[in-house]
């Protein structure tokens, strides 16, 4: 028998009348509050049988008690809740998964937007990227500075902005001196290509199997056959 | 020790240049480590005339250097001296870079001093009276102003330390303590550091002292010479005649002993800074533009340093700055506010040293970068921008992360982010680390960083494979380019492939550079 809980402060509506195994299940699930619970663990847990669980599951989800929601790490399991909790970034993946997979079009937007109003403010510092996209207007969700910060931070990984410290003069001289602002590097800089990666062997996957007189070897090697347009 | 690719591309390069006979001695060497003659002939199998002449040609070309140890006789004999022979193997892969040494006395110093280098290069080492010999070798007669242009030409690539005096050919090294207890069979092994200690002591015995490395030569005719060798800076200037009676006699002979006894050569670590400096000022124009690259030139021209191993910071004082960025081209129009915004761009430290105001500047961190790049855009070619993304993620904060947290900062699914570090551990790129939590339940957690040793070290031995990759095919297409030209048919296709692998190659050795000698 678990311990009895007490209601939580939020919902003061009434439970619907519940058998008893509905009211075990319900108790375990709300419990785990938004980490939610696999169906597997359930069945270990309460000692139910498979069917059982199943049919209470149905019900609950009939009442209006309980959702399903999907776990990141594992799509195929299944995980429930209680209706009244959001669930956790653990299970969600955070606030860049919809459904249960990466939100790649929403994430995709945001770049754009942020490379705009970057280029258009010439030298912006994260929060007047931040200001300048909440006042355009373009998403009818609200996204918040800590998105955009984790944004222009990956940004800054591809190369596509760089991270600067004003000097406080010339183009910099919207934001204040020693400041951290960001700039585009479109056009300038990017990733660079490197003398090694430009030939074949920075990318051959077969390097460690080469040698001059293998059955690998430079002399006979089509990659560099290809590469030099040397077929015969 | 040099990585395994790494002396198979140094032997490349010696059969290339001198044939398949000095390679196998070379290759011992360099294999093996330090070794006396008798142990050459041991293990080349070789006679003993045919090793001599290979070791001759070596040094000759400065990839060997000797010297000498005593050996005990036996209980109760006499300790004999044995020469010892040593590869030095970033002279033999310097070989493939002679053109790049050649660009830079040539836009330095002019065409005329370029000649004279090549003709050092192409020899290894030579007195002065032979490279008048070979400057002249098609004219009828050598007139005394020719001669006097040469030697202004050869003085003027050694003052700026272009060329040296050779090293001692076989110093003598006293065997330290420990060295005793060791047994021969260790010596040879390739515990590098042991072996380190030795050459190393070898090398600074052979060295010579900057001022005599660099001393000018004057002419015998019309000059008496300084016999203490003069310092570099202290202008030994023509036409600056001083008359010391009797001695003159001497001074003469010692003049002549001077032009025809000493041997001179290239001099590789000033080449090495001047390059060091070409790509760090490279880099800086690409990001900061090109008065920030004019700023950082000036800085390292006036700092004087002599190394590019040498890393400690470039210093520059802001006058010398000035001077130096007035002399380049649109240096000129630079104001001082200019330059101090620059300076602060590029993170100089501003310093009291010396007489006024001076900047330093860590050359370091530019050549970090640098590797880094080159490391990044090999990542990114192989792996994916997602790979390239999290890459630097670990590369620029230097600690470890965890899986989950790469996924978030670098947003890409968990999944494919756990794929994605997995191939990068698998070829060597990163390092794991297995943690269990009990935070939650028991949990495994995975935590990735970049060891860069390792993983440098790990480059650098596939950028030597990748050269001697290019240089055989190089070797291979000009073989069938000879075929192709028999056969009377038209060889621009693979004329054409050799131009693009010789410009990779001198691109590839660039990078090459970068890792081993910056």
């Amino acid at each position: 028998m678990l311990p009895q809980k007490r209601p939580h402060p939020d919902s003061k509506t009434k439970l619907p009348p519940l058998s008893e195994t509905e009211r075990v299940l319900y108790e375990l699930i709300k419990s785990k509050q938004n980490l939610g619970i696999w169906t597997a663990d359930m069945k270990r847990e309460t000692g139910l049988q498979t069917t059982v669980v199943t049919k209470t599951l149905k019900s609950l989800q009939n009442k209006n008690l309980i959702k399903d929601v999907v776990n990141i790490h594992n799509k195929a399991r299944k995980i429930y809740m209680a209706v009244e909790f959001e669930p956790s970034k653990e299970i969600s993946g955070g606030s860049w998964y919809s459904d249960g997979s990466l939100d790649t079009d929403f994430i995709r937007i945001l770049r754009e937007q942020c490379l705009k109003h970057i280029e258009r403010l010439q030298v912006a510092t994260m929060e007047a990227i931040y200001k300048s996209i909440q006042e355009s207007r373009v998403f009818k969700v609200e996204c918040t500075m800590q998105q955009i910060v984790e944004i222009v931070n990956a940004m800054v990984l591809d190369k596509e902005v760089e991270e600067l410290k004003s000097t406080g003069i010339g183009d910099f001289s919207k934001v204040q001196s020693g400041k951290i602002c960001y700039r585009s590097l479109k056009g300038r800089e990017g990733p660079k290509v490197g003398s090694f990666s430009s030939i074949p062997c920075g990318v051959c996957p077969r390097i460690s199997e080469c040698t001059p007189d293998g059955i690998i070897s430079p002399k006979t090697c089509i990659y560099y056959n290809k590469w030099l347009k040397l077929e015969f | 020790m040099a990585a395994q690719c790494g002396l198979k591309l140094a032997v490349s390069l010696i059969t290339a240049h001198f044939g398949d006979l000095v390679a196998k001695v070379c290759s011992c060497l360099l294999h093996r480590g330090t070794l006396s003659l008798q142990e050459i002939i041991r293990f080349t199998e070789l006679s003993s005339s045919q090793i001599k002449n290979c070791l001759l040609v070596l040094v000759q070309h400065n990839c060997v250097q000797a010297f000498s140890t005593p050996r005990p006789a036996g209980p109760g004999g006499v300790a004999k001296a044995v020469t010892q022979y040593m590869a030095l193997f970033d002279n033999i892969l310097h070989r493939m870079r002679f053109a790049k040494f050649l660009a830079v006395v040539r836009d330095d110093l002019g065409p005329q001093c370029e000649i004279l280098l090549a003709g050092l290069l192409q020899n290894g080492r030579l007195t002065f009276g032979q490279l008048v010999e070979r400057a002249t070798s098609s004219k009828p007669e050598v007139s005394a102003s020719m001669r006097e242009g040469l030697r202004a030409n050869f003085n003027r690539l050694v003052s700026a330390r272009y060329v040296e005096r050779c090293p001692r050919p076989e110093p003598f090294i006293e065997p330290s303590p420990q060295e005793e207890t060791r047994s021969t069979r260790r010596r040879s092994a390739k515990t590098s550091e042991e072996i380190l200690s030795i050459e190393q002591r070898a090398m600074v015995a052979a060295a010579l002292s900057d001022a005599e490395r660099f001393s000018e030569i004057t002419d015998t005719a019309t000059e008496t010479i300084e016999v203490k060798a003069t310092d570099h800076s202290s202008d030994v200037s023509v036409g600056d005649k001083r008359k010391y009676g009797a001695l003159e006699m001497d001074q003469e002979v010692q003049a002549a002993i001077t032009q025809n006894e000493v041997l001179w050569q290239a001099n590789f670590e000033k080449f090495l800074l001047c390059l060091k400096k070409k790509a760090c000022v490279a880099h800086v124009r690409s990001r900061f533009g090109l008065d920030a690259g004019a700023v950082l030139e000036a800085m390292i021209e006036s700092s004087g340093q002599q190394k590019a191993k040498d890393e400690t910071p470039v210093r520059a004082t802001m006058d010398s700055i000035l001077e130096g960025v007035r002399a380049k081209p649109g240096g000129i129009s630079m104001t001082l506010e200019h330059i101090r915004v620059i300076l602060d761009q590029l993170h100089c430290q501003s310093c009291n040293w010396g007489a006024g105001a001076s900047y330093s500047i860590d050359l370091k961190s530019i050549i970090d970068t640098c590797q880094n790049d080159e490391v990044e855009a090999l990542v990114l070619t192989r792996f994916g921008k997602e790979a390239y993304r999290i890459f630097r993620l670990l590369i620029k904060n230097g600690h470890p992360f965890e899986t989950d947290r790469i996924a978030d900062i670098a947003f890409v699914e968990k999944k494919d982010a756990q794929g994605i570090l997995y191939k990068l551990w698998k070829d060597e790129y990163l390092d794991m680390e297995k943690v269990v939590s009990y935070a939650a339940g028991q949990k495994e957690l995975f935590l990735w960083k970049v060891k860069k040793d390792a993983l440098w070290e790990h480059v650098l031995n596939d950028l030597y494979h990748a050269a001697l990759n290019l240089s055989q095919k190089i070797a291979h297409i000009v073989e069938q380019e000879h075929e192709v030209s028999q056969r009377r048919e038209k060889p621009e296709q693979l004329r054409n492939g050799r131009m693009i692998l010789e410009l990779s190659l001198l691109k590839l050795d660039d990078a090459l550079m970068l890792f081993r000698d910056f």
